[in-house]
């Protein structure tokens, strides 16, 4: 890859390594494996990974919203909606 | 166990409303159902909220629903597993499958086989994909009758038998009828009302079952408190941590691999459609993580030593254990709704497992190598018988075959299907592979995979691989890509070295 192509890829791909995030937060077990604290009498175990499916959601929603409004990494949807025949965007 | 008859009613309704819906479902977004992408695909035209809905249906399947709690009341913290691998699940749909819509939608692709011949040239690997795709598939239908089996066993009705079978007998003849006449959109319109059911059931066991429990405080105090936590490794062995993580990850990249998968993916209307569901399907997540916790409910309401449930669980083991709790907690009518929502939960993926299914035969076995002209309403067709003969022979596989084989195939079909990954994945993105040595690596791993299954006797998928004296546990199915992947990635660089030299070699066509 050369270097101008690598800096557009930067450019364009930057926001995907937030997912390094939910990443690490799986691999490392040892870190969670563990009862306290407690979270309204949930252990820790339970608990951290059920906040990290939503944080995950979160970091996700992030991504996209980042690649469609600034980098436009991601195509917005064309405008395809309005037309009587058109594939749904929403239904 | 006592016939239960206001449940039974309750859930007979709401089994005759799903049913009419799958067949008006003929006549939502009218269209040609004698076209392949029409009826195997609902002309992929769903937006977020149906695809919402119909991978939602699709992903977290009814034996999810009974199999991962039971695993947490069986083996506690390890059967948490599931919820880490949904936490993965969603940043690799994210990056990987809007682009493989992309390629599907614009070279018309209906299946993944599709795409890879396209993409590489190679019949064969077409043949590998589409046949691990229908073997891996097989299994995991007849699971789905193990879940919707358990409920019905629950609700009272006599096990055993041809009558014993019976119920779930009609279901899947019900179920075949409205996927012949619907396709995928059937499951898309019933997975709405599953949901729902699912939610509303969910809702009410996590609040009213605690309340009765005397909190989760209660609930997780009378679990035995080494099943809470994943037992620290000793020395030389990476243990438990090990296999925890590679199971979560194995199965995260195994999950979109599957041709069920493939199909809600490629059904959906654009590429964006699937960027807001890999964020909006965590809700999904979220409550498989709460249907877990279920599994210590039920041993803190103590179903397992109750004289009432005694059958149920000698009948149908630790999947017995969610059941129970309803059973126990819940009134009558409640019931009812609850054990529908399971039920409903298995036909929607068992629907469109077949539709997939069919969708592989008919495009890259008929078609590619049998019938290369055929019309296309002689396409659709034949995909349609295809998907009846599918679940006949899942309710055979579940009816003829002990349960542990169906169990031990699925376990078996998760490392099968891993092997994908490097043709399909891989080939968004470069072009340096070779077909043969995609062949060769995909073979293989397969054996590799299979020989580390059968080594432990098929009845974990945990492999302990040994490097330089430190045991390290892990999924038997992301050992196996690994191998695959070097062989794919070392042979392909010979080959090109080869071509290079002068000799024949096919590089992939672009795309």
């Amino acid at each position: 890859m050369t270097k101008t192509a690598a800096k557009r890829a930067w450019r364009r791909y930057w926001p995907r390594l937030l997912f390094l995030l939910p990443l690490t937060a799986v691999l490392t077990v040892p870190f969670y494996n563990r009862l306290e604290p407690t979270l309204a009498g949930i252990p820790f175990f339970y608990w951290y990974q059920l906040a990290w499916i939503l944080i995950g959601a979160v970091i996700v929603i992030i991504v996209y919203l980042i690649e469609t409004r600034l980098t436009h990494t991601a195509e917005a949807p064309k405008a395809l909606v309005d037309t009587p025949d058109a594939p749904g965007d929403l239904l | 166990m006592k016939f239960d008859l206001t449940a039974t009613i309750v859930f007979v309704g709401l089994f005759l409303f799903i049913t009419w819906i799958g067949f008006i479902a003929a006549r939502w977004r009218k269209a040609d159902l004698n076209l392949l992408h029409e009826w195997g695909l609902g002309g992929r035209r769903f937006g977020t909220v149906v695809t919402w809905f119909l991978l939602g249906g699709d992903l977290y399947t009814a034996y999810t629903f009974i199999a991962v709690p039971a695993l947490v009341y069986g083996v506690g913290a390890m059967g948490f597993f599931a919820v880490p691998y949904t936490i993965l699940i969603y940043p690799i749909l994210y990056l990987i499958f809007p682009r493989l819509w992309q390629i599907a939608r614009d070279r018309g692709h209906v299946t993944a086989a599709d795409y890879v011949r396209d993409r590489f040239g190679s019949r064969w690997l077409e043949l590998a994909v589409a046949v691990t795709g229908i073997l891996a598939t097989m299994p995991y239908i007849a699971l789905q009758l193990i879940g919707m089996e358990v409920v019905i066993g629950a609700l009272g009705f006599p096990a055993g038998g041809f009558v014993g079978h019976l119920p779930l007998i009609i279901a899947f003849i019900i179920l075949a009828a409205f996927t012949y006449t619907s396709g995928l959109r059937a499951p898309a319109l019933i997975a709405i009302v599953k949901d729902m059911l699912i939610f509303v059931t969910i809702f009410a066991a996590i609040v009213i079952i605690p309340a009765q429990l005397g909190g989760y405080g209660a609930i997780f105090a009378s679990v035995p408190q080494e099943k809470l936590t994943l037992t620290p490794p000793g020395a030389g062995t990476l243990g438990s941590y090990s296999a925890y993580v590679t199971l979560a990850l194995g199965s995260a990249l195994a999950l979109f691999l599957y041709p069920h998968s493939m199909t809600g993916i490629l059904s959906s209307s654009s590429g964006n459609v699937i960027r807001r569901n890999a964020a909006l399907l965590s809700a999904y997540s979220f409550i498989l993580g709460l249907i877990a916790l279920l599994g210590y409910m039920a041993i803190a309401a103590g179903v397992g030593s109750d004289p009432a449930y005694a059958a149920g669980f000698s009948q149908y083991g630790a999947n017995f254990a969610v059941p129970a709790l309803f059973l126990q907690s819940f009134p009558s009518w409640f019931v009812g709704v609850a054990f529908a929502a399971i039920a409903i939960g298995a036909l929607v993926p068992a629907a469109i497992m077949s539709i997939a299914c069919a969708n592989l035969f008919t495009r890259n076995l008929y078609k590619s190598f049998w019938r290369p002209d055929c019309s296309d309403a002689d396409e659709a067709r034949v995909a349609k018988i295809v998907s009846l003969v599918v679940k006949v022979g899942a309710v055979v596989f579940i009816l003829a075959i002990p349960q542990a084989y169906a169990i031990q195939l699925q376990l078996l079909g998760g490392i099968w299907i891993i092997q994908l990954l490097p043709p399909i994945l891989l080939g968004l993105y470069t072009r340096s592979f070779h077909p043969t040595a995609l062949l060769v690596g995909w073979a293989a791993g397969t054996a590799i995979g299979t020989y580390m299954a059968a080594a432990q006797g098929f009845a974990t998928s945990v492999y302990p691989l040994s490097i330089l004296g430190v045991t390290i546990p892990g999924y038997a199915a992301l050992y196996s890509v690994v191998v695959n992947l070097f062989l794919a990635t070392a042979l392909s660089w010979v080959l090109d070295f080869v071509a290079k030299r002068g000799l024949t070699s096919k590089p992939s066509p672009p795309l």
